[in-house]
Order: C-alpha cells, then structure tokens, then sequence
C-alpha cells in the first residue's frame, strides 16, 4: 500500500502524510477527552459530596451543643441566639405544615388539570394549555412574594382568614389549626400554603399528565368496550394505574414545596409566635436563615442555622429519591402493559 | 432560521450590555454637590470600590453620604448596604466589607478580630409609631385616625412586655384623657432581626421598667414577650417595621425618627425620666447627649438613653461605623475610608444633610476622639491618613 | 347459556334508564369539575400577569433602564445596576455551566452503565432537587468568606450549580436522540471519539441544548435566595465607570474583567426583593416596574424554549 502511494503524485504524498500525523496525533486526543468527560462528571459528584461535607461541618457545634432538643416538638420552644437557648420546631412545624397544606390543595387540582389536559382536552387546546399551566412554575418566587404582599393576601387570604376564624375558629376540635384572628396584612402559614400550592401546581399537574398519556390504550378501551362512561374509566381505572407515577409526582412537588425560599417568607410572618395555627403568622426552615445568616451573634447561631439547612437537605433529598423510584416504577409497569 | 433568532437575541443583549457600558450612566447629582469636584491626578473616577453594610438605623443619611460623596471625590465609588447592625459586625467580622454600620455594640467580636474600632458618627431618636384607629367613627362611618398620643416610660415598657395588651387599658386612657381609644388588643411589631435599633431600644425600656430589665433584658436581640402572647410581630429592618406598621391597624412599633417623618407615621410622645412631655426632634436628641457628656468609655462606645434633663428624649443612641485600624487588605481603600469618614464629620453639607434628617452631630469632645483615632488607623503598617 | 342470561339481565339492569342517566350525569359533572380545575389554576397565572403589567408599567420609562438608583425616598433613577448585574451573573452562570453540563451529559450518555455514569445520573437528581438557599450558604463558605468579599463571580458560580442539572438533563434527552448510526458512521470514518462527539453528536444535539440553556437561563434569572449570600447587592455598581476606567489606564482586558467580577453586583429579582420591603413609595413603584421586566424576560425565554422543542419535534416527525 504504501509503496503504491509513494509512486503517486508527490504533492498527494505530501497531503497524506500530513494527514497521517495529523491523524497520529489527534487520535490519542481520545485520552484526553475521556480524561476531562470523567473529571467534569466527577465534579458534579464532588460538588453534592462537598455540600454535604460543608452543612456537616459547619454545624457541627450546634449538633454537639444543642443536641436532640434541638428538634423536640415541643409548644414553647425558645429561639434565643444570644443566651444560646434554641430550638428549631417552629420552623420544621411552619415548613412541614406549609407543605402539607400546599399539597392537600395542589393534589387534587392537578390530578384534575392532568386528567383534562391527557384525556378530555380537544387536541388543539392541549399544547398552549399546558404550556401555560408550566408557565406558573417558571414566575419567580419574588413575583409570586409582591404579588401575594399587596394583591393576594389582602384581597383572599384576610378575608378568608377571617371567616375561618369565625367559623371553624370557634369549634373546639379546630381550634388547634383555626385560632386567632389572622393579622390583618394576611401574613400567616395559610397565606404561605396556599401560595405554595399555586408553584407546585404545575409540576405534579405536568408529571401526572405524562403518566396518564403513557397508559397503554389497551386499558382504556377495555374499560369503554365494558360501557364505562370516561369518567368511570378514569375514575376506577386509568387513576388506580398511574397511583404510583401520581404519588411520585406529588413527592416532587412537596419536595419543591418545602424548599421553596422568597415567596414564603414574603407572606408567612416571620413570627416566633408559639402558635400551631393556620391563621397566625409562623415561620418556616428556609425563611429563618434567609432572615438570619447574615446576622449571627455568634458561631453556634450560624451553625444552629446551618444544622437547619443541613435538616432541610436530608428531607429534600429523601423526598426527591423516593418520588423519583416511584415514577420509575409506574414508568416500568406501563411497559409491561 | 430560529437558531438565527437566537444568534441575534444574543447580539442584541450583548450590545445592550455593551452599550449601557459605553454610555455615563450617572446617579443623580444632589442639589449641594454641583461644584466641580477634586479629585487625586493619579485615580480614574470610580476606581476605588468601597463596600459597606450594616445599620438601618442610619441608612436614610448614609444612602446619601454614599450616593453624594462621588461628587466629592470622585475616585470613590461605595456602596452602603441596610442589612442591619448584626449582619454589619459579621461582615466586618468576617473581613467581606471595608467598613459597616452599626448601633449595636461589639463584645466577642474583639476576641476574634482584635483591631476592630467603633467609630461614632452620629445620635439619633427610636421613636414608638402607632397605627391606631379611634373607637369613634366620623359621620361617613369611616374610622378616625388617632394621630397623637403620650405614653410614659414604664407604660411603654409594659406594651412591649405584654403587660398592657389593650389599647384601652387605663394606663394609657389616663395618659391620653381626650382620646377615644378602641377596645382592641395592641399589635406589637419589632426587629426580627439582630439590630442595634432593638439595642437602644431595649436598653431605653431596661431603664424605664426594672421588671423589663429582670426578665428581658437589653441587647440586639431579645425574646419578645409579645411573641408569646400572639401579639407580636417580626419585621427585617427600621424600613420593615415602618411598612409592618404602616400596614397594620391598631399596632406599635419602633424605628428610628427618619423613618416616621419620611412616611408620615404617628409617633408618640414621652413622659420622661423628670416628668416632661417630650417629642423626638433635634432640640430633645441635643438634650438628651448633653446629659451623657462623658459617658463615652475607651471603646468610644456610650449609652445615652434615659437622660435626666427636662428636654432629654429618653431613647436616643449612638450609631457607630466599625473599621479595622490595622488590618485593611487594600491600603489604598484604608486611606479612601478613612477620608470618607472625615469627610462625613467635617463637611458642612454632610452635617446639614443628617441634621435635616432628624441626627444629631457629635459633640466636640467626641469628634476629637473619633478624628485622633481616624488619623492613628494604618496599614501595613504605615498610618494611611496625610 | 344459564350465565349468558344472567349477565344480560346485569347488563340490562346497569343500563336500566334512573341508573344510567345517573352515571351520565357523574360524568357530566366531573368533567365540568376538571375543567374548573384548570381555570382554577389559570387564574393566579392571569391575575398575577396583568396585576404586574398594570402596575410595572407607571415606572417604566427611559430613566428606569439607563439611570443607577437615586436617594433613598426620592423619584427618579433607575435600575440600570440590577439589569447589568443580571446580565453579568447570567453570562458568568452560562459560561460555567454549559461547558461542564454539555461535557456531562456526553459522559452519562455514553457510559451509562458504568459506576460514574450511573453515580453522575444519581447526583444530577439530587442537585436538582437541593433548595437554591443551601447552594447559597455552600457558596459563601467555600467562595465569598475565602475571598473575604463578595463578588459577581460566587453569585455566577452558585447560578452556575443551580442551572446545572437542567443543563444536563437537557442535553442528555437531546445526544439519546442522535441515531447511532451517525456516531458510528464517523468512527467508521476514523474519526476519534473526541472529533466525533464535538463535530457530529453535538450539533445534531444542538436544538436541545439551547432549550436546556434557555430554560436554565430561566431560571438562574429569577432566583434571590443564593444571591443574598453571594453577590450581596450594590447600588453603585457603575460598569461605565469600570470600563472606561480600565481603557484610560490602558489595563488589559483581564484586568477590567477581573474588576468586573469581583464586585458586589445587584440583580433583577434582589432588587424586587429589597425594594419591596421598603416603606418609602417610590421604591414600592420601582419594585413593581421590575417585577414586570423580569416576568417579561421570563416568559419571553420560557415561551421561546417551547416553541423551539415544538419545532424540532414537528421536524422529527416530519422526517
């Protein structure tokens, strides 16, 4: 072969041996390459490693000092940075309930958005429809703040508050959740969960919309072929079947919920009131070291507030995890069939 | 074609960048400061970056000593942040500002950072606003506001410790015979974060009430009994408790005297420690630091609330800068800090600015102390002032 | 035939007309309710667009965009500092994540079964659901206090994180879509891995990309909670200052740039967030007006990035 070349045009024989180093040169670029693919890919591990290296550190004197009672429920709980003197429940019980309620709103309007958006929307609507449902995830947190501040908060919540308060407020049972007149500016937990509620719509609506559009045919046509109205073939069978993808979906969606940062504590109060209630104003994980990083008396405050962080993390993580294993697995069943 | 889209999207962002990089882009000049500014032959203006953070308390004067001293000299360029007077000692603490803005006091904060100095710049009035609606309605049926009211120190006191948890209470109806106060419960907003306004504040209500001092205490942050009750409220800020008051009828709270007057909040008058009706102005501030002249201990700090003469405003305080005196990174910022400190003591427009403001300048012995201790600051070693 | 009759007279008696027109009429009733359900959820979206245009639009005018902030309390002056801020910090942000996003994703969907591939899959998980605020506090640990100032450089970096997994994601859904056969006709070829991957993988890839970039642009530009800790805000940011500054002293383009990105910067959202708790209400007005620049630039990127995914898929599909 290459005698064959070299007797070739002399100036083809310049060409292909450039080439050839060329080639001879670049082709253990391939190390190289593979080289900086697996660092980068590393660093992306290294990252989340070195985040939870740092809350670990980082708190690790409020973890010694405070101990376990840094996290008992209890109903008087102190937060007093200078004498030392803290206790993180109200804000684990301000975001856990803000949550909640976001939730028990969020799930069934977003099982209903994704039923209509999978199954009863006319197929011109589907596509601007759901963009404009995931276009309430993309408004940023300080929007949904302002905006609940001066528009949503006087207009719904105090008046809503209001009559809670003179209906299930005066039930003794609801007392727990439902006391005390809601401050007139609306600031409360419930102003928080039901802004909550509004951001996470879309992404249990989006994910629970794409598990109903995966459920193989063959189910729903079966359930016609029996005389099923659609609604009782969603009702008792395409929601039974994407249980689990809808379960994960709503995880996500608590998982955004309890990270959720500006928009909370925009609305929420910021109070250290000892109060279980839905209509006092509270405080939440998120809002108390927005409030107080940058303002700590002393290093076990900062680490106080980075043990929250670092409780916050695992939460989130957790949810994350298990929401993401069960939408794999609603994923994996619809292959089945 | 819609990769084009984005080809020129990005261009025209990156011009627009480009372009407002091109084009002066001024703050506007306040009115004292149109004469044409000095400057030093070797800087460019706007070389020197200063950062600072801290105090609300005196954020409306610095936001203009900041904003005007480019005018001043315009090698400087520096930015004040209203982060509040904890936030301010952390940074300085933690080395991320070159100055900051406190009414808090440091302790620990010697013994991590030796070199710290508090430096007074000025005094100041808390006053308590009120957002207070009468229980008589005017002949629309619409709410009168109730514009005026006189409370004493232990009365004050006994608001804020939840004691007194109605408008109407008797101590406060015989403080304010002619009022119609409403039977409703008192609101009470404070600092939700740590503030030197709550320190002079605190400090002020642990000398008008002995069970105050007792059971609360005094610093920049404490546990508000009114938390407890349901009745309070926590606000980031001297401009968060304006708007949380502002915002709420029948509530309480205290800023500094700038912020009232600016946003026309009602604010009360005071019985003081010798009986006198006093209102929060210039005369009573004057008062009150004539009534401390050597109250001022070697760290230049000084508590001066409660004073005993006739005109004194019972709470007024110090507001302080914190500046590292030998351990500056940027000895050309150390020296461009320094003259901005001298110069907000010395010129006449940055005193008639904060004296218009509702502050108080410092007395002479003190603004020696403050200059003897600007002119001993160095760096590297070397003393950084002419 | 026993059963067969009996389960005509069943059906006989579920389609007996009272219980039939029942059904029909749960099922008239809880579609009506689905629908409702969406409105439902539309209605925030409206109110909150139109509330901001109404009341953004009294403080847009030329001054707004071109001006650094005025006194405290006063009229006038503008936001030109928090639009350059924004700018900046998204040019950091993408300049930091794209490059390491793309690469990732090259990595994951190549091996995907390897240890790495399958640990990196797992973490981009994870990163994506870390709340913005603990990125915040990470990067102020291990940028800003080391630095002891803070800086545009930590806030892009902490953008950079958060944009991150999006990135990946993205890109990832995008190479899984290039046929093999591509990638295996320019080995075939002779070219390496490496000349294969950036010259043939990735620009048929190069769709999704940009909409992962649009979207991680989205949201990087509309988060607060890490830029308090990172880029602090500052009202005196003068860029004009700085680089005109820097061409007066003949200082090399490093220099100014280095300038650039170690100072406090302010950013859209941190301003809303500052400005709204203001009592004075020229800031309150101000705040409005960026609330509405700042949806705008949102929905413009949000609404682009979907109409680009459309396009490729009718492409695809057209094909």
């Amino acid at each position: 072969m290459k005698n064959l070349i070299s007797v070739a045009n002399p100036i083809d024989n310049q060409l292909i041996k450039t080439r050839r180093l060329f080639t001879k040169i670049t082709e253990h670029g391939d190390r190289p390459w593979n080289f900086l693919l697996i660092s980068v890919s590393l660093l992306v591990i290294a990252l989340i490693i070195g985040v939870v290296f740092l809350l670990w550190r980082d708190s690790a004197l409020a973890r010694t000092g405070l101990g376990w009672d840094f996290l008992k429920p209890i109903s008087n709980a102190s937060w007093n940075p200078v004498t030392g003197k803290m206790q993180a429940w109200p804000f684990i019980y301000g975001t856990l309930i803000t949550s909640l309620i976001a939730i028990i709103i969020a799930l069934p309007v977003s099982i209903g958005i994704s039923i209509f958006l999978a199954e009863l929307c006319p197929n011109w609507l589907r596509v601007p429809l759901g963009w404009m449902i995931e276009l309430l995830a993309a408004i940023p947190s300080v929007v949904y703040g302002i905006w609940g501040i001066f528009v949503f908060l006087p207009q719904i919540i105090t008046p809503l508050g209001n009559f809670l308060w003179i209906t299930l407020g005066k039930i003794p049972v609801f007392q727990i959740l439902f006391m005390g007149p809601i401050p007139q500016s609306g600031m409360s937990r419930l102003a928080a969960g039901i802004i909550l509620s509004i951001m996470i719509i879309p992404t249990i609506a989006a994910v629970s919309r794409d598990v109903f559009l995966a459920i193989p045919k063959a189910q729903r046509e079966a359930s016609y072929a029996l005389g099923s109205t659609q609604w009782e073939t969603i009702w008792r069978v395409l929601i039974p079947y994407a249980s689990s993808g809808i379960l994960g979906a709503s995880i996500l969606g608590l998982g955004r919920a309890l990270g959720e940062t500006m928009a909370v504590t925009m609305v929420i109060g910021n109070s250290l009131e000892a109060s279980s209630s839905l209509l006092r104003p509270g405080y939440s994980m998120a809002s108390i070291i927005v409030n107080q990083f940058q303002d700590t008396v002393s290093s076990l405050h900062s680490n106080a507030l980075i043990e929250i962080a670092l409780i916050l993390f695992f939460i989130t993580l957790i949810l994350n995890l298990v929401a993401r294993l069960m939408v794999w697995q609603a994923s994996k069943k619809f292959q089945k069939g | 074609m819609l990769k084009k889209l984005l080809n020129v999207v990005f261009v025209v962002l990156a011009g627009g960048l480009i372009l407002s990089a091109c084009q002066p882009a001024a703050t506007p000049a306040p009115a004292a400061f149109t004469q044409a500014p000095t400057m030093e032959a070797t800087l460019a203006p706007g070389s020197v970056q200063l950062v600072a953070q801290g105090a609300t308390f005196p954020l409306p004067v610095y936001d203009v000593w900041t904003k005007s001293f480019q005018f001043v000299d315009p090698s400087v360029n520096i930015t004040y942040a209203g982060t509040g007077s904890g936030a301010g000692k952390k940074a300085i603490v933690d080395g991320t500002v070159d100055f900051a803005g406190s009414d808090s006091v440091l302790k620990d904060e010697y013994s991590q950072v030796a070199d710290l100095q508090m430096l007074p710049t000025l005094a100041g009035a808390v006053v308590p606003i009120f957002n207070l609606q009468s229980s008589e309605k005017d002949k629309d049926g619409k709410a009168i506001t109730i514009s005026e009211l006189v409370l004493d120190r232990q009365t004050l006191a006994d608001i804020f410790q939840a004691k007194i948890t109605n408008w109407n209470d008797p101590a406060i109806a015989k403080l304010n015979p002619t009022a119609k106060l409403p039977e409703v419960g008192i609101t009470v907003i404070h600092r939700a974060d740590s503030s030197g306004t709550t320190e002079i504040f605190t400090n002020a209500l642990a000398s008008f009430s002995a069970d105050w001092k007792d059971k609360v205490g005094a610093g920049s942050t404490v546990e508000w009994p009114v938390d407890k009750n349901g009745n309070g409220l926590g606000a980031k800020g001297n401009p968060g408790v304006s708007v949380a008051v502002q915002n709420t009828t029948n509530s309480i709270g205290y800023v500094e005297l700038s912020y009232a007057v600016a946003n026309k909040l009602a604010y009360a008058k005071l019985v003081n420690k010798v009986g006198k009706i006093v209102t929060a102005n210039a005369a009573s501030i004057q008062a009150d630091m004539s009534d401390f002249a050597n109250a001022f201990d070697a760290k230049l700090n000084a508590k001066i609330v409660d004073g005993g003469s006739e005109g004194s405003w019972p709470i007024t305080g110090y507001t302080y800068l914190i500046v590292r005196m030998e351990s500056m990174k940027d000895c050309l910022k150390a020296r461009k800090t320094v003259e901005y400190i001298k110069w907000t003591l010395t010129d006449a427009r940055a005193t008639k600015i904060a004296n218009d403001l509702g502050y108080a300048s410092l007395p002479k012995s003190v603004y020696d102390l403050v200059m003897a201790k600007l002119n001993n600051l160095t760096c590297n070693g070397a003393v950084v002032s002419k | 035939m026993t059963s067969f009759r009996n389960s005509s007279s069943e059906i006989n008696l579920l389609n007996s007309q009272p219980l039939r027109k029942r059904r029909i009429f749960i099922n008239q009733i809880m579609l009506v309710i689905t629908g409702i359900m969406v409105l439902l959820a539309l209605i925030p979206l409206i109110w909150i667009i139109i509330y901001v245009f109404i009341k953004g639009r009294l403080a847009i005018n030329w001054n707004f965009f071109t001006q650094l902030p005025t006194i405290l309390g006063q009229a006038g002056g503008g936001i030109l500092h928090a639009i350059q801020g924004t700018l900046i910090l998204l040019l950091i942000s993408t300049l930091i994540a794209i490059p390491i996003g793309v690469l990732t994703a090259l990595y994951v969907t190549r091996h995907p079964n390897t240890l790495l591939g399958i640990a990196t899959r797992f973490g981009t998980d994870v990163l994506s659901g870390i709340p913005s605020i603990i990125i915040g506090i990470f990067c102020y640990a291990v940028i800003v206090k080391p630095q002891g100032h803070f800086s545009a450089l930590a806030g892009g970096i902490a953008l950079a994180i958060l944009m991150l997994p999006i990135i990946i994601r993205t890109t990832e859904e995008m190479v899984k879509l290039v046929p093999t056969d591509l990638r295996e006709a320019s080995l075939a070829l002779g070219a390496p891995e490496w000349k294969t991957a950036i010259t043939v993988v990735l620009p048929a890839a190069v769709n999704g990309i940009i909409t992962g970039f649009m979207l991680g642009i989205a949201r990087a530009s509309g988060e607060t909670a890490p830029l308090l800790f990172t880029a602090l805000g500052n009202e005196g940011f003068n860029l004009t200052q700085i680089v005109q500054n820097g061409i007066a002293q003949k200082q090399n383009l490093f220099t100014i740039v280095g300038r650039i990105i170690n100072s406090p910067v302010d950013s859209l959202p941190l301003t809303l967030f500052k400005y709204t708790s203001m009592p004075y209400p020229e800031q309150i007005t101000l705040a409005w007006g960026v609330a509405l620049v700042l949806l705008v630039i949102i929905l413009f990127l949000n609404i682009s990035a979907k109409v680009f995914i459309l396009v490729r898929e009718a492409k695809i599909k057209g094909k």
